[in-house]
């Protein structure tokens, strides 16, 4: 299904539409603008629709009725108060008046003003449900020309959101394209990556991959790729707060970037690990038996891989030095090494030591992975240990049971997505 | 003679009952054995705390460690040496990995008792000649596959007049040659002698499809049948209802549904499961199922889902003792059934997987794809 000046096509016309689109987004470009207030006010009756349900049997068809409570949660997210505090945190109070430059004494001023960037180009490979309507979401809101490829996994619920939006505010139409053309439709994706001033990749390393070598010099590349998140306990814990990570760990299934993947303890000695362990796993188990792991058939599978690995152990064939503590449900391996690395996932989190000190040097050998850190310690260390993670790289320091939290105003990534949509005009 | 070669000769495929005592001696028999010769297997059950010695009742089966067939697909594990192996076969490799199993000759004469028995309750033996259709490999020397060597071995069941493939060996590859195979059909529609499709469910449904589609109705010969085995493998998505394939084969061949004989075996648990007039799988004497708990892996009662286990002590080679297999099953009372077989039934739901699970955490897109089974 193609989506294009708000009418909705077979995707037998793609060559059709794509070969006059250049034509439409120039004279779209050369001739209208996207007034925020337009945008803003159709984004917020969006979200006031979202949250009074209007999109719940539409869920619930697609089977993806446990995804309601997070999309009330992200819908207000679209409310005019929510949109204002995202645009004044990223850009400053009234960004898109025109202003002066103000240079010292005797210099020349300019006149400064943001403008779109121009035409983006959204690829939502393999995401988060909802996302590309939320990537767009942040391309409308910066006046610019979004061309969005739907990921496969998709169900069309993106469209549908996007046309309800369009018809709330019918301007919005020739500012949005809509295509699931599949990434291995190469010359699709360099004719739409060759119309793009920026080029949004959502996706892990493979995608970003591809989408550099797509990239034509001069398009601007902003990528959100997949991140590792972990916790970082310090002192002795309070078992709510353990409680609270784990019910973390098990409600997002260690699916999310921001989910925990490795909790890291600020101590040299494995029997610290060992213990923690062994005080933390009923904890898991209690959150396990709160969300269970989905339809028979993936629990199955989850449960054979687990099983498959005890195997492989008990064969001298896994890494024999670590210690597997097997819950109901759930699994935490206590591992020798210290560095961060992605768990099995959907209950199984790994236990490693890692004193402060050598905190900053492990976590740069990840670099490009890091996001998320739970910050479990006492209340006097914790700036100075929020400020140590944070000069190794982390962009979110969260509170244990936080780390998938979304929070009003909150950069993405270290990064203020807005101001990445727009540039800087000078004019003398 | 042992435990295991009196079990496999047993006159009743059927009779449980008779012979739960000599069933569990040749477990804890093929335990032992593979105990002494497979160290791998040594220590898993090492790791269990399990000894071969304690299997006395049927509770101890259950307690028995079984290999899922992910395992035989990452390790290489036998408990002979390669020269006394008969037969190496692997299985077709759903998701592109195969498991390697060797079988030894004791156990594949124990193997060939079982398919007479079975076969001859089910009248697959026939002095009468026969065409027969293969919706499946053309055999060659490194075709390895356990389906392609049972399919042969299946046109052994009457004298055969004529082998067609629907898979041929050209120019180094497979190739699939439906509209040929019709027209063989067509021709053997007019013979005096009748004809014997076998193949994966999947092949024939669409087989009979695309006749249906080209508007082609045969009436086969009297005794034709068709044999279907293997599962839908990658065409899960695609299964019919099993009432829909009897149809279809009905309007298109001509061939009734008690004639149409459908089989279930892996290479991990190479027992013949035949189904009854109708239509399910009874477990045979050779073999147990144990239906597990998705989560704790525990037994379940008949009658609810989980993951099916299968146990048979048939195998000396490779320690296909107690297989967890990828499918998910329930086991029904015999007696619900009504075919007369009193022993349990098996019904096949599905397989395992992970299905639209949607992630950002980095590597965990790949962790989830890899072709762990």
């Amino acid at each position: 299904m193609i989506l294009a000046k708000g009418k909705l096509y077979d995707n037998s016309a793609q060559e059709q539409i794509l070969s006059g689109l250049a034509a439409e987004i120039n004279l779209t470009r050369s001739e209208k603008e996207l007034p925020l207030e337009a945008v803003i006010a159709a984004l917020d009756k969006l979200g006031c629709m979202a949250e009074n349900g209007v999109f719940d049997a539409r869920l619930a068809e697609l089977g993806l009725a446990d995804l309601t409570a997070t999309v009330h949660e992200a819908a207000c997210l679209l409310r005019r108060e929510s949109l204002l505090c995202k645009l004044r945190n990223e850009l400053g109070e009234a960004p898109f008046l025109p202003h002066s430059t103000a240079p010292p004494a005797g210099q020349t001023a300019l006149t400064t003003q943001l403008l779109p960037l121009g035409t983006l180009f959204h690829i939502a490979a393999g995401n988060l449900d909802g996302l590309p309507a939320v990537s767009v979401a942040e391309g409308l809101l910066t006046g610019n020309i979004n061309l969005l490829k739907l990921p496969q996994a998709d169900q069309g619920i993106s469209i549908e959101i996007l046309q309800q939006l369009i018809a709330l505010e019918p301007r919005i139409s020739d500012f949005l394209y809509v295509f699931d053309t599949p990434s291995s439709d190469l010359a699709a994706m360099q004719r739409l990556a060759e119309l793009a001033d920026g080029i949004i990749v959502w996706g892990g390393d493979a995608a970003v991959t591809a989408v550099r070598h797509l990239a034509p010099v001069g398009a601007k590349l902003i990528e959100w790729g997949h991140k590792l998140g972990f916790a970082y306990i310090s002192g002795d814990p309070p078992t709510a707060e353990l409680a609270e990570l784990a019910e973390h760990i098990l409600f997002t299934k260690q699916l999310l970037c921001s989910s925990c993947q490795t909790i890291f303890l600020d101590s040299d000695a494995m029997d610290t690990v060992h213990a923690f362990c062994r005080r933390f796993l009923p904890l898991m188990e209690e959150a396990a038996l709160r969300h269970p792991a989905g339809d028979i058939s993936t629990a199955a599978e989850i449960t054979l891989r687990r099983y498959h690995a005890r195997l492989e152990r008990a064969m001298g064939g896994g890494a024999a030095d670590n210690l597997v503590y097997q819950g109901k449900y759930c699994c935490l391996t206590a591992c020798q090494d210290s560095s961060l690395a992605l768990s099995d996932l959907f209950g199984s989190c790994l236990v490693k030591r890692l004193p402060r000190r050598s905190l900053f040097t492990q976590l740069r050998q990840h670099k490009g992975y890091l996001q998320t850190a739970g910050l479990i310690c006492p209340e006097a260390e914790r700036p100075a240990l929020a400020n140590l993670l944070a000069r190794a790289g982390v962009t979110r320091v969260m509170r244990a049971g936080h780390m998938s939290a979304t929070f009003c105003g909150e950069a993405h990534d270290g990064e203020y997505a807005l101001r990445r949509y727009l540039r800087a005009v000078d004019i003398e | 003679m042992d435990a295991r070669t009196r079990l496999f000769r047993w006159p009743k495929p059927y009779d449980l009952p008779g012979t739960n005592a000599l069933f569990l001696q040749a477990v804890r028999d093929n335990c032992q054995y593979h105990y002494e010769h497979c160290s791998p297997y040594r220590a898993i059950l090492d790791d269990a705390g399990f000894a071969p010695q304690q299997i006395k009742t049927d509770d101890d089966l259950a307690a028995l460690p079984f290999l899922p067939t992910l395992l035989f697909k990452n390790h290489a594990l036998f408990s002979m040496p390669r020269s006394r192996m008969l037969i190496r076969a692997t299985s077709t490799g759903t998701r592109g990995k195969f498991s390697q199993v060797g079988f030894e000759t004791s156990g594949l004469l124990c193997g060939l008792h079982m398919v007479l028995r079975i076969g001859a309750l089910r009248q697959l033996f026939s002095w009468r000649p026969a065409h027969y259709i293969v919706l499946g490999y053309q055999p060659r020397r490194e075709n390895k596959t356990a389906v392609t060597k049972t399919a042969f071995g299946a046109t052994l069941f009457t004298p055969a007049l004529s082998r067609a493939y629907a898979l041929r060996y050209r120019d180094g590859t497979y190739q699939a040659d439906l509209d040929s195979l019709i027209q063989t059909l067509c021709r053997h529609g007019r013979s005096a002698f009748p004809t014997r499709l076998m193949g994966f469910p999947s092949y024939t449904y669409f087989l009979l499809r695309r006749m249906e589609e080209q508007g082609i109705r045969l009436q086969l010969p009297a005794g034709s049948r068709i044999l279907l085995g293997g599962g839908w493998k990658q065409f899960y998505h695609e299964q019919v209802e099993k009432e829909v394939l009897y149809q279809l084969a009905k309007r298109v061949l001509g061939i009734a549904e008690q004639d149409i004989i459908e089989f279930f075996g892996a290479v991990e648990h190479p027992i013949l499961y035949c189904d009854c007039p109708r239509h399910h799988f009874h477990v045979p004497i050779y073999s147990r199922v144990i239906i597990r708990d998705v989560h704790t892996l525990q037994p379940l009662p008949n009658g609810r889902p989980g993951l099916v286990n299968l146990i048979t002590p048939m195998v000396r080679a490779t320690p296909l003792l107690s297989v967890m297999t990828d499918d998910l099953g329930v086991l029904h009372d015999g007696e619900t059934c009504g075919c007369g077989i009193q022993s349990p039934y098996l019904e096949l739901l599905g397989r395992v997987g992970l299905k639209d699970i949607k992630t950002c955490a980095a590597g965990a897109a790949e962790l989830l794809r890899e072709v762990k089974r």
